[in-house]
């Protein structure tokens, strides 16, 4: 009993963290039909320029958030100028598949040229404290990750829900052509979308270097779980993103601890594909014809 | 419309034309004064690209310095490193095209079994030897290749065995009861953990804890965890670099510090294992190695002394030292039958024991080498040999202290 | 019709005596292992379109059939050897491929319930799920150890294995070219474009897909099992792994999905391109980026892939400059058929 909380307490605190990723993603996904498959690479390049200013400027890896986040979304505007934005008209999603892939392979090409592929991990003062909460050992960094995860969260849905161009962005997710009827700019909130998409994968990649060893090879493994996150919420839900986020961490931690960490992720894919089968949609997808 | 719909065939017919363009403009037939010309695909990229860079640096240190001695037979010797992007299928490209292509006189191995297999597959059917850094996993010397000469002490599996034989040589009231098993699902680290637990089973230490996790594992505090729960006198992790590291970066948060630890990867890395746990938790950890700076083994103080003089000061990686023996080992043996011939340099290899910076080598049929690994323990944040006897430089020091923090 | 069907059977069979006469003029080793990887992912391009491109759906777990077919090869031939000259592991191929697509029915059956972005990634898990299992049963595949499968002795070593997989190409080929202009065809492309319009006027939409989807992984399997085969070693990571899938993936956007000949010549300039620049450059560690670049130009310059961009510009010429663009889906038919 006493394992399967620890389980389940680190489930929630990893969740959570995976939710800040997928946030991008899932809304990058209901602002523009895109999916961005390089969103695992922008949490590693993230990582990286947490680590980097960590280690040659001393600026505390969590703080650097602040700095990175916004260099972040410039970059994220400028691949949806160049790339996104030119292919829109064009074609459909699965080209936006291939130019977000390439966008991943440049990314982690650029970071082994710079970084080389050895294997780095961001460790401030408090990376290897813990604390003891009634029994339960709880890493410190992965509450800090924890809590930062959901102020962002909480941020952006504030902004969502609060503000003029969060109502654009509802208005687009919900309808795209009767917002552009109604006077939403959609290029101007796909940009922008686009944007805090990639500076949530930032932010989220800074805690991500405190946690885990990372390399520029690492966004493999980090994207096929925050598709899953996506899709498993419902593709444009960031609710559902949440949710799924952290039914994933808590899945596998159980299964982790209680089975073998070698099926952990099966029984996640499992349950995936069986929820998929009797809701395509996902758990909090809305379901469009044709759109799912 | 027409000239769209053949534009596949034009393709292939031009691709066809460049091909057979790049047949006919084979190379001269090579004299004696040209250099000796070494193939090795390593990788640039990908899951193997950062023990490659070790290895090239070991290779490119070997050629430089047979070179500025003037040679193998009085020829230069020429590396062509060639990227295989950690594919298998571009190792097999790589080699084919080394060894029927460019006409390499030599091949040296690439990084990993995963890649040395299917390598050592290409170059046995042209009759290459394959001296081989990094491919001792047991699927390779399935095969029955004789071909294969893998430039290690020990095959992987035994890696582990130098622990348990120092472990069993301990009195009955120090020997641990109870042992945990960490295992990654690898080829070079669940393996060498099984040999150990087979050998400490027989020897009645009770196993309470194993557990095997797959590669792709980022999260070790589930794993820690249960490991501390089952609470083992000694821990035997088969574990590669990247999960050492995790591992022990658990056990240090959630505050499990058994008498022993041993890991078969990442506590032999003299560089990385105090930077990504922490210096000052280093201390009484145990790993196996194949190689060591301050061994005694024959020209290592040379090697040594060039590394540093190559590429500065600071702790080397021990891929260098075993690209590094691939050369020397092929330096003694084409002294020794005088000629570059692939055939008779396999022979000769398979007769005697041949020196190098990993000790005195020898080999079975099918390339397993047949000595032992030697057992390291950090001790005063500094990677020393312990065991055996012969070739320890101090005492093991036991139990572990705590964890630093 | 007619016409068009003439001119593609001699295209066809060009560049086929052409393929079959290469191991024949060329026997350099090292060609033909050029020319192996090509046919490889010219095969998988092949058989990924079948499905990818005429019904729309993106399967993103090909790969994992692939893989499929390679451990049923490795271990059957581990247990019961190869023979006396090696030719049996290609001579089971059909039954391999049979044997597959069969298993795959209830699979596609499922899957298939999901539709373009859902369906790219539940296949996606697909793999995932495959490769842990390789990594897991470990009775049977050996798990992270690896199955190694015993070597022939072939007199030209690749020529055995080139022709088997020549043969497997061609009838994907066949396959396209023939449900292209077959009632099949038809209704994959309804579904491409409005699956609920074309159920809506009784297109029998699942037995369509589910039977496409198994012939397309059939004949993956078959491509997996030679290679495994050739290779000689079978790792989980490699027999199912994501890279040979977006390998197998690109060569279809690169020439144009939906078409007969775009998956065959994006594969005839992605393969060598990427083996030739990673055996050449790769060591300057610019390989990757080099790659991506090439990828993004291609991308943005021929969004619908080379064929079909080819065939617009054409097509605009001709017509003069007054002609509106074409709908989108009329020039891959025209080059198709």
């Amino acid at each position: 009993m006493h394992l399967l909380v620890q389980a389940v307490i680190l489930g929630i605190l990893i969740g959570g963290v995976y939710a800040l990723m997928a946030s991008g993603l899932t809304l990058v996904f209901g602002i523009m039909r895109v999916i961005n498959v390089a969103q695992g690479a922008m949490v590693i390049l993230g990582a990286y320029l947490s680590y980097t200013l960590f280690s040659s400027v001393g600026i505390d890896p969590l703080l650097s958030i602040l700095l990175i986040a916004p260099v972040m979304f410039a970059l994220g505007v400028g691949i949806h100028r160049v790339f996104i934005r030119a292919l829109r008209a064009e074609s459909g999603e699965e080209m936006s598949l291939l130019v977000t892939w390439a966008t991943a392979l440049a990314i982690e090409g650029v970071l082994s040229v710079t970084y080389t592929t050895n294997l780095r991990s961001t460790i401030p003062g408090y990376a290897q404290r813990s604390w003891i909460i009634l029994g339960y050992r709880v890493a410190e960094v992965r509450v800090f990750g924890f809590v930062i995860s959901v102020v962002i969260l909480s941020a952006l849905s504030l902004l969502l829900a609060r503000t003029r161009f969060g109502r654009s962005v509802r208005a687009t997710v919900q309808n795209p052509t009767s917002a552009k009827l109604l006077g939403v700019d959609a290029d101007r909130v796909s940009a922008l979308g686009f944007g805090i998409g990639i500076s949530t994968a930032a932010a989220a990649g800074a805690v991500f270097g405190i946690i885990y060893p990372f390399n520029p090879g690492s966004h493999y493994d980090l994207i096929s779980r925050l598709l899953s996150i996506v899709v498993l919420g419902g593709l444009g839900s960031l609710g559902g993103a949440v949710v799924a986020a952290l039914l994933l961490g808590v899945g596998e931690s159980v299964v982790a601890v209680m089975i073998s960490p070698s099926w952990s992720s099966f029984v996640f894919f499992i349950v995936l594909i069986v929820i998929l089968v009797f809701r395509p949609q996902g758990l909090f997808g809305v379901r469009e014809r044709g759109a799912l | 419309m027409s000239r769209g719909r053949w534009g596949g065939v034009a393709t292939f017919v031009a691709l066809a034309a460049l091909v057979g363009a790049a047949c006919s403009s084979k190379g001269t037939n090579s004299t004696n004064t040209k250099p000796i010309v070494i193939g090795i695909s390593l990788s640039a990229s990908g899951d193997f690209s950062d023990p490659s860079a070790a290895a090239k640096k070991g290779y490119e240190l070997w050629a430089k310095t047979v070179d500025a001695h003037g040679g193998i037979m009085g020829r230069q010797v020429q590396l062509k490193i060639v990227d295989d992007t950690s594919s298998p299928d571009q190792v097999v490209t790589n080699y084919q095209n080394l060894i029927t292509k460019d006409k390499v006189d030599i091949v040296f191995g690439p990084f990993s079994t995963l890649l040395s297999a299917p390598a050592a597959k290409v170059a046995n059917r042209y009759g290459y030897a394959f001296i081989e850094p990094a491919g001792g996993g047991p699927a390779i010397f399935d095969e029955n290749l004789h071909n294969i000469f893998f430039v290690q002490p020990a095959p992987v599996v035994d890696s582990g065995t130098v622990f348990a034989n120092y472990i069993l040589s301990l009195p009955a009231d120090q020997r641990p009861k109870t042992a945990g098993y960490p295992e990654l699902d690898d080829p070079f680290a669940a393996p060498i953990a099984e040999t150990v637990r087979q050998k400490f089973e027989a020897a009645g230490i009770t196993t309470v804890f194993k557990q095997i996790y797959p590669a792709e594992t980022a999260e070790f505090t589930t794993i820690v965890t249960k490991l501390a729960h089952a609470s083992p006198d000694i821990v035997v992790g088969g574990t590669q670099v990247a999960d050492a590291f995790g591992l022990v970066k658990a056990m240090i948060s959630e505050k499990f510090s058994p008498k022993f630890l041993f890991l078969s990867n990442g506590s032999n890395d003299p560089v990385n294992f105090p930077d990504k746990i922490g210096a000052s938790n280093v201390n009484g950890v145990f790993g196996a190695g194949d190689w060591f700076e301050d061994e005694k083994s024959p020209g290592n103080a040379e090697f040594v002394a060039a590394y540093h003089a190559a590429y500065g000061p600071g702790p080397i990686d021990s891929t260098s030292a075993e690209a590094y023996a691939c050369g020397q080992i092929l330096q003694a043996v084409v002294s020794k039958v005088g000629s570059l011939d692939n055939g008779k340099i396999i022979a000769a290899l398979h007769q005697g024991s041949w020196a190098s910076v990993e000790g005195n080598l020898s080999w079975n049929s099918v390339g397993e080498p047949q000595g032992q690994d030697l057992l390291v323990e950090w001790i005063g944040g500094k990677l020393v040999p312990v065991y055996p006897a012969s070739v320890a430089l101090a005492a093991p020091t036991i139990p572990k202290p705590n964890w630093a923090g | 019709m007619n016409r068009l069907s003439a001119a593609g059977l001699a295209r066809g069979g060009v560049v086929m005596c052409a393929l079959v006469a290469f191991p024949f003029v060329f026997s350099q080793h090292w060609v033909l292992n050029m020319a192996f990887f090509v046919l490889m992912y010219a095969g998988l391009a092949q058989a990924w379109n079948l499905l990818g491109g005429y019904s729309g759906y993106i399967s993103l777990g090909h790969v994992a059939f692939f893989g499929l077919g390679a451990y049923s090869e490795a271990i059957l031939f581990s247990h019961i050897g190869i023979g006396s000259r090696g030719f049996l592991p290609l001579l089971v191929l059909p039954a391999i491929g049979i044997a597959v697509a069969l298993t795959s029915v209830p699979v596609a059956w499922v899957a298939l319930r999901t539709r373009h972005m859902t369906f790219a990634i539940v296949t996606l898990t697909l793999l995932f799920v495959v490769q842990q299992l390789a990594f897991n049963l470990r009775g049977l595949t050996h798990g992270s150890q690896g199955v190694s499968v015993p070597s022939p002795t072939f007199s030209l070593y690749e020529r055995p294995f080139y022709l088997a997989l020549l043969a497997i190409f061609a009838l994907a080929t066949l396959v396209t070219w023939h449900v292209r202009r077959d009632r099949l065809g038809l209704m994959l492309f309804a579904i491409r474009d409005d699956e609920d319009k074309a159920r809506g006027v009784g297109v029998r939409a699942t037995e369509a897909k589910v039977f496409t989807f198994a012939v397309s992984v059939g004949m993956t399997a078959m491509i997996g099992a030679v290679w495994a085969y050739y290779i000689g070693y079978v790792y989980p990571q490699f027999a199912i792994d994501p890279l040979v899938m977006i390998g197998s993936l690109l060569p279809v956007f690169l020439g144009g999905a939906g078409t007969v000949w775009g998956p065959v010549l994006g594969a005839f300039i992605l393969v060598p391109a990427q083996q030739w620049l990673a055996y050449r450059y790769g060591a300057s560690e610019l390989y990757l980026i080099a790659y991506a670049a090439v990828f993004l130009a291609i991308i943005l310059l021929l969004p619908r892939g080379i064929l079909p961009s080819i065939a617009d510009m054409v097509a605009r010429r001709r017509d003069g400059r007054t002609t509106p663009r074409l709908p989108v889906g009329s020039a891959r038919e025209e080059i198709a058929s």
